[in-house]
């Protein structure tokens, strides 16, 4: 883009349609030449001489009908034997865990980084004198990140396993940064929770208040239903099988207290930073290992991932949790399909707001695609639309089909392991996708049981902890000036109706308080 | 606030004569004023006369009107008033005009030759012009409580704070009675991602930054001597990276007050969300507690929170809402009250004199009464709570006293129903 914008070009232009230009004291006219109010133009930069070539362009129109597209999904969703089953991948754990580490390791490992790149890496972060973070730069690429040796954003990336393709999502372990890491684990499918097993590590991610605990619950809440843990660092207690056996021992009745399968719960130990057991455990490092391990290398794992079903008849819902500009005209927006599917030269509408906007291409892993349905990670160029009304936390959906706007709304939620119980009027922050907004809790409607939810008592006076009530939330408007100014709605849908667009999560100083689904739409 | 007069018998009647002189006055008038109270100041209003020939003429005549109120309005300053001024010039030292504005509207209660009896009139109420209230319902003890308040001279700190995110800021100015946001900002800053590479996230949180020190030049009045701190509050590390920015920007322009400003007022605090209602968390922190204990806001958060945790640890030590707290009182196990002014702003007289009551009564027993200004995110949050809680001194059971109350209502009914019982057998 820098390329059409800067002065050089233009110059370069105008001498050659005004040879002698340069020497004249005063303008000469040519007949096709540029004259001197042309190049005082150019010179603002207002048009630039790419923008005449592609001044109009035909807005790509729709290629397929919408039951085709879905068809077509279907069978692709099907098929066994060739094509790859998506599947996308959160990646969780209390803060150095080695997140970041771990899959930097593994995308080299299957090759999807380049030996120059990895050189490079090495030699930046040891020059910062970071050296062990030397795989994690590969995920966390800005500055501030590199120089604090921390993730802060979700960063995203492909990897391919003999049967699956995975859309990596890495999460930030630092509790400052949950908003960014809820936001990754409402686009996936499955977790990857690493735990640390160096001595007193593990136990500081474990206890209350660590986020091994809190990541667990919330992607739990969000519909992950499938976990690998993977025991990283066991290379720090010299490949320890006792270690590694108290850590899955601690495990297991958490998890299966938060709501997981055990028989979807898996557990592999490995050595990110020597990639010991990652797609094989072979090799010197992996000696002590192998002396008691005789399971599933982490590839192996992944590659038996199951994606859930997808929601391919509901009306197309994608949550954007990213807004850039792409490398076309337009503007570039990513996020996860939600519901339905989107095909190329489809007029989308963006909520909230009023405006429209057309899909001019879709890319699905750097790839592009016709279309793309429910379940996949997607870039999506979108043009004839300005691009400050589209923002992070806006849903594109059908024009025909819309999804509601709310301000108030009732809710089912469980309460976490609080300190301060839930009364009505308590200030929360609610996350719904990447949108993270004030809000109150106005009623408590009705004490739940958890297991049945039949109503224990209507109109509680407050909730307390691990119980699971129904509510009312209301948004709180965005001052405090005043009684006056009304609270913005946000797109929601009720949990019936599609479910990743009916969870939401409840925080409150910093603390994860609760998680629901969405009833029904107040107001 | 001035008091120039003040003639208040023992039952309540009479007036004060008040001149406001800055935001927080408006405010405190604000919450004075009542529907049906009398209220006389200077006015501006349009008079049209009809000359013999029929032909009329309007012209502004400036008066004194009193007015009986029917509505009051209040809207809170936009911006702040105090912009930063040339070091040195006089104007600095002098307190700033107000920019939050009140508006009475009523009708005029005495006539002159201009306004007839009767006729609506709205007062804009101006720094520096005295008012005088009458209360249509006679002074209370709050209403009294509020007009000393709003006379102490030398107010407290006054606090600045800028509340941020990755991308969001809001502009805060704190003083005793209010919160005022005076500015936001948003800019947009794509996420970093494979696809748009890292450039784009750097490029637009430069911008941010150069956005958000400008909004600070024109937002808060980092010089004013009444300005004690300037908090730079974020969850992560924002707040460090705006105040480099902040400070190495000041260092090139060459703004010297600038650079001491920020060197010895901001104070960098750590909060969960980049949401303004964290700004209780900022209350809450140490730094900012060591520097603004006594102060009132920082006692109604200090006050709130510790409601909150009481709830957590002995429910049955923490109440709230109306019906609860007044039944709490008339047990007299009530260690500290808090109540919003919302409710005493309340429009109905009866209700404002249970609320006036409830704070009379807690107080006659030597309990703390915190009245939480609805300006302030801890009065905001009270609000939400039905604008009463309160700390008990000891244990108590809602549902029980919920029981006992009704055992009463149910034994007085059965006396009545039997008093008219005995009294029919008698006729």
């Amino acid at each position: 883009m820098s390329r059409a914008t800067s002065p050089v070009p233009v110059k370069k232009r105008s001498g050659k349609g005004n040879p002698i230009a340069s020497g004249a004291s005063t303008p000469i006219r040519f007949g096709g030449g540029t004259d001197q109010r042309q190049l005082d133009m150019s010179a603002l930069n207002i048009y630039s001489p790419d923008d005449e070539e592609n001044a109009y362009e035909e807005p790509p129109k729709m290629t397929l009908a919408r039951e085709k597209v879905v068809e077509e999904a279907k069978k692709a969703l099907d098929a066994r034997g060739d094509g790859k089953k998506g599947v996308s991948l959160v990646v969780i754990g209390h803060v150095d865990a080695g997140k970041s580490t771990l899959m930097g390791r593994l995308l080299y490992e299957l090759g999807m980084v380049e030996e120059k790149k990895r050189i490079a890496n090495e030699r930046g972060s040891s020059k910062m004198g970071k050296g062990s973070f030397s795989w994690a730069w590969e995920l966390d690429g800005t500055t501030e990140e590199r120089e604090r040796g921390i993730t802060m954003d979700i960063a995203q990336q492909f990897l391919a396993t003999p049967q699956r393709l995975i859309t990596i999502l890495d999460a930030p372990g630092h509790r400052d940064f949950i908003p960014n890491m809820i936001s990754g684990a409402s686009q996936a499918d499955c977790a990857l929770l690493v735990v640390d097993a160096a001595t007193g590590e593990f136990e500081a991610g474990f206890d209350r208040g660590g986020q091994t605990r809190e990541h667990l619950v919330l992607v739990r809440s969000l519909g992950v239903s499938q976990v690998i843990v993977a025991v990283n660092k066991l290379d720090q207690v010299q490949w320890d099988k006792d270690r590694y056996d108290d850590i899955c021992d601690l495990l297991r009745p958490f998890l299966l207290q938060s709501g997981f399968h055990p028989s979807k719960t898996k557990f592999v130990p490995v050595g990110a930073m020597e990639g010991v057991n990652l797609i094989t455990s072979e090799g010197d490092t992996a000696t002590e290992l192998n002396k008691w391990y005789t399971g599933p290398t982490l590839v192996d794992l992944l590659d038996k991932l199951e994606p859930p079903a997808r929601d391919l008849n509901s009306p197309l819902r994608l949550p954007i949790s990213n807004v850039f500009k792409g490398q076309s005209s337009g503007i570039a927006v990513s996020g996860r399909v939600c519901g339905g599917v989107i095909q190329v030269g489809e007029r989308v509408r963006v909520l909230p707001g009023d405006e429209t906007a057309i899909v001019k291409s879709i890319e699905v892993e750097d790839d592009s695609q016709p279309w793309a349905a429910a379940g996949t990670s997607v870039t999506l160029n979108l043009v004839s639309i300005d691009p400050a009304q589209v923002n992070i936390g806006s849903v594109l959906c059908p024009v025909t089909d819309t999804i509601p706007l709310a301000t108030v709304f009732s809710a089912k939620i469980i309460v976490f392991d609080i300190q301060v119980p839930i009364m009505a009027g308590t200030s929360v922050e609610l996350f719904h996708h990447s949108r993270d907004v004030p809000a109150t809790i106005s009623k408590l409607v009705a004490s739940l049981d958890r297991a049945t939810g039949t109503v224990i008592k209507q109109s509680p006076r407050v909730l307390t902890k691990g119980g699971s009530a129904e509510v009312q939330i209301t948004l709180r408007a965005s001052g405090i000036s005043g009684p006056s100014g009304t609270a913005r709605s946000i797109p929601l849908e009720p949990f019936a109706a599609n479910k990743d667009m009916g969870r939401i999560l409840l925080r409150r100083g910093g603390e994860t308080i609760g998680a629901g689904i969405v009833l029904k739409i107040i107001a | 606030m001035k008091l120039i007069k003040k003639d208040i018998d023992k039952h309540g009647a009479g007036f004060v004569n008040l001149r406001p002189e800055d935001d927080e006055d408006m405010w405190h008038l604000y919450n004075l004023i009542q529907k049906n109270d009398f209220v006389r100041g200077p006015a501006i209003r349009r008079v049209q006369t009809v000359s013999a020939t029929g032909s009329t003429e309007s012209h502004r005549v400036r008066l004194s009107l009193t007015l009986q109120v029917s509505r009051v309005e209040f809207s809170a300053a936009s911006a702040p008033s105090n912009v930063p001024v040339v070091p040195g010039s006089i104007a600095s030292s002098s307190a700033p005009l107000p920019t939050a504005s009140l508006h009475i509207s009523g009708r005029v209660t005495s006539a002159n030759d201009h306004v007839k009896m009767g006729a609506f009139h709205t007062l804009d109420v101006e720094a520096n012009r005295d008012i005088r209230i009458e209360k249509g319902d006679g002074w209370d003890s709050v209403a009294i409580s509020r007009v000393e308040e709003a006379c102490v001279p030398g107010r407290g700190a006054e606090v600045g704070a800028v509340v941020c995110g990755e991308g969001t800021a809001a502009f805060c100015l704190l003083s005793q009675h209010m919160t005022v946001i005076t500015h936001r900002i948003s800019v947009p800053i794509p996420r970093k991602g494979s696809a748009s590479g890292a450039s784009q996230h750097e490029k637009a949180l430069t911008k941010f930054y150069g956005t958000l020190f400008d909004s600070f030049l024109r937002h808060i009045p980092y010089s004013t001597p009444s300005l004690k701190a300037i908090v730079i509050a974020s969850p992560g590390w924002v707040r460090d990276a705006v105040y480099d920015y902040m400070v190495a920007e000041a260092s090139k322009r060459g703004d010297k007050i600038l650079g001491k400003a920020l060197k010895d007022k901001v104070i960098r605090v750590h909060i969960s969300s980049p949401h303004v209602h964290s700004l209780t968390e900022v209350l809450k922190s140490p730094e900012i507690v060591s520097q603004l204990k006594e102060t009132k806001f920082a006692r109604e958060g200090i006050m709130l929170d510790r409601f909150f945790k009481m709830l957590g640890s002995d429910e049955q030590r923490a109440w709230y809402g109306p019906a609860h707290v007044i039944l709490a009182a008339d047990r007299g196990a009530i260690g500290t009250l808090l109540i919003s002014d919302d409710l005493f702003r309340s429009s109905d007289p009866v209700q404002r004199k249970v609320y006036v009551e409830l704070v009379e009564g807690v107080k006659a027993k030597n309990a703390e009464v915190l009245i939480f200004s609805s300006m302030h995110e801890s009065g905001q949050q009270l609000n939400q709570l039905t604008g009463v809680a309160a700390i008990l001194t000891f244990p108590l059971d809602v549902e029980v006293v919920e029981a006992e109350e009704k055992a009463a209502k149910e034994e007085e009914a059965e006396a009545a129903a039997d008093a008219a019982h005995e009294e029919a057998l008698q006729n």
